[in-house]
């Protein structure tokens, strides 16, 4: 099986690259794909989903040309499509009813205003990566040391 | 799939088939017949499946059903029923039997356990219960290491031991920061977790996996009742617990004068609260009791899952959590061993070698060792599930080890070793656990762990002999 996927959507090139520079470490064990619209987004998750690839989680810019993020999230919502998957909403100049969508339409799991603090964003990612991987199904043994400890152990003590 | 577990599941299948299709005469065990040669490629098949993991390990159990049920069952494939020579074939068995081996009493016992330790888990029983154990061993971190490693135990005894160590961790890792960054004794706090989980496991019949497997082989003259494991099982536990206390104090001292647990919560007192309560502690006595009131310990397991079932303490929900692929485990597990046991090939393949040549003492030596370096790199269930059913065969055929205490006294044995393994990482979940807490480094495992191995194997010779003195086997 290939590596489980961590999706990034941003529409600004140099935002993109600093948010795949703090994700470097996850590269060892997840595919980390980066894209600068919704449309190539989608195009992308077409191939995986051909291939039976899984998306633990998406990491997404919410004021896009063409197509928000929340517009794209909720897209994906409703079409039942990578449902296990965690989604964090990255953005900077969201309007007050763009974040009442993002909770409501969107569905996210995760806000995160920008600028971000790297430390913060790697923790939220592990929790959520955490999260998503188990309800994925998937042996969560091999990516003990990208996942958040304590999310584990919540989810762990409850298996009995 | 990864290309390694791709070729290892290639070469394990390779050799299933090259031992499908030998000559009968070829195969160096006397008087081996067809069915004996199918079972022997299955458990062929299971150990390189076992042992390299290229596919998850319950799947290895359902493979090993259904081949039996295809090859050696009397509603398998045709194909594989018919023959000339009934001399040479052998007797087919029963399908029945080994599909029942999804729902063996074994199993049933192990579903009371699961059911217990999840309504425990979801009315906060054991985070109370931990907070009220934990009070007396005050905050001398020394004495709270032993108390954590005291309650790990006893859940352990009763959970699963990944659980245990899980809720534990949680409870350890926010107050291991007080301490300082450059004090020892903080690899102790995260080694003595796992530890306990490991050793406590063999308190019970259910602690861990392979007791259960264990215990299938315990029946009819040398039964052993819930009780009349704990018996052994409390006793070695205990003093194994304070052994690997001193030892991880020794190895990583801690130098930090204080340390304060708080662990919050109340217990709660709804209805569904009590009930758990209740019926854990009459599930529990009950199975202490089994004499007294005629009911043996797999019947008794039904009475907390009949309990929280019908009072919806337990609903589908959490019904879909329980850990089916543990049960499956096993199951593949007693399967394996019926096949062997039914179609005479484990007693064939005992007899084919010279054994009786050998000092009862150097054979139980080799099993309890092969068992616990087995179990250092594969699942503990899945060394038992192979080992098990080889030992039963040995113990009866092998006269020599009868003033020893025999067949009973081989597979007690056999099976806490299959629990002392615990120097790497991969020994076991809560070895892997622990070391994801970034904490410690593998080495800072195998040093402890090597000696625990040690010292606990010469303790279960130990046991094995003060058993056998009180004429328990």
């Amino acid at each position: 099986m290939s590596k489980p996927i961590i999706m990034c959507l941003d529409d600004q090139r140099e935002v993109l690259s600093a948010l795949m520079k703090d994700l470097e470490e996850f590269v060892d064990a997840f595919e980390v794909i980066d894209c600068e619209s919704a449309q190539e987004a989608l195009e992308e998750l077409e191939t995986i989903e051909d291939e039976d690839g899984n998306v633990l989680l998406f990491v997404c810019d919410h004021i896009m040309p063409e197509k928000t993020g929340v517009e794209f999230l909720s897209e994906l919502r409703e079409e039942s499509r990578f449902e296990t998957a965690r989604k964090i909403l990255l953005t900077g100049l969201a309007t007050h009813e763009d974040t009442i969508d993002a909770i409501n339409r969107g569905d996210i799991n995760f806000y995160i205003s920008k600028p971000w603090k790297q430390d913060n964003l790697l923790k939220v990612i592990r929790q959520q990566l955490t999260h998503a991987l188990i309800d994925s199904g998937q042996d969560h043994t091999p990516y003990m040391q990208w996942l958040d400890q304590e999310t584990l152990y919540k989810i762990l003590s409850k298996r009995v | 799939m990864e290309r390694s577990k791709l070729i290892k599941l290639f070469f394990a299948l390779t050799a299933f088939f090259v031992v499908l299709f030998l000559p009968l005469e070829s195969i160096p065990i006397n008087s081996i017949t067809l069915l004996q040669q199918r079972v022997l490629a299955i458990f062929v098949l299971a150990v390189l499946l076992w042992v390299w993991e290229p596919i998850p390990i319950f799947s290895t159990s359902v493979l090993i059903i259904f081949l039996e049920l295809l090859m050696i069952s009397d509603k398998g494939l045709f194909l594989f029923r018919t023959h000339s020579d009934a001399e040479t074939f052998g007797q087919l068995i029963n399908y029945k039997s080994i599909m029942g081996t999804f729902a063996s009493p074994i199993i049933l016992l192990f579903l009371g356990g699961y059911f217990l330790a999840m309504s425990a888990t979801k009315y906060k029983l054991d985070q109370n219960l931990a907070r009220v154990l934990l009070r007396p061993f005050g905050n001398n971190p020394k004495n709270v290491m032993f108390g954590l490693m005291v309650i790990t135990a006893i859940f352990s005894m009763f959970m699963s031991n990944t659980a245990t160590t899980a809720m534990m961790l949680a409870i350890l890792t926010p107050v291991l920061a007080k301490l300082d960054a450059t004090d020892l004794g903080r690899k102790a706090f995260v080694l003595a977790i796992p530890f306990a989980a490991n050793v406590g496991g063999l308190g019970t019949p259910i602690g861990t996996p392979p007791n259960a497997v264990a215990l299938k082989y315990l029946t009819g003259d040398i039964a052993v009742s819930f009780g009349g494991w704990m018996l052994f099982g409390v006793p070695y536990m205990i003093i194994m617990l304070i052994f690997v206390w001193f030892l991880l104090l020794k190895i990583y001292p801690v130098a930090s004068k204080q340390l304060d647990i708080q662990i919050k919560g109340k217990f709660l007192k709804h209805w569904k609260a009590l009930t758990v309560y209740v019926t854990f502690a009459l599930t529990v006595v009950l199975w202490l009791t089994g004499k007294l009131h005629g009911m043996n310990s797999y019947v008794v397991a039904m009475l907390p899952v009949t309990v929280f079932s019908v009072t919806g303490i337990i609903t589908v929900a959490d019904l879909k959590t329980l850990s089916w692929d543990v049960l499956w485990l096993v199951s593949g597990g007693i399967a394996l061993g019926l096949a062997m046991e039914k179609t005479g090939l484990s007693v064939n393949l005992i007899e084919s070698i010279p054994f009786s040549n050998f000092s009862p003492y150097i054979i139980i030596a080799s099993a309890t060792v092969l068992a616990v370096l087995m179990a250092t790199f594969m699942s503990n269930t899945a060394t038992a599930n192979l080992l098990m059913p080889i030992m039963a065969a040995l113990g009866v055929s092998l006269s020599s080890l009868e003033p020893l205490g025999g067949v009973k006294m081989l597979i007690i044995g056999v099976a806490f070793s299959s629990s002392l393994a615990m120097c790497l990482p991969v020994s076991t979940p809560p070895n892997a656990m622990a070391h994801a807490t970034g904490a410690i480094e593998s080495r800072d495992m195998v040093k402890p762990g090597m000696i625990i191995g040690g010292v606990g194997l010469t303790l279960v010779y130990g046991l094995l002999f003060i058993l056998k003195k009180v004429q328990f086997f």
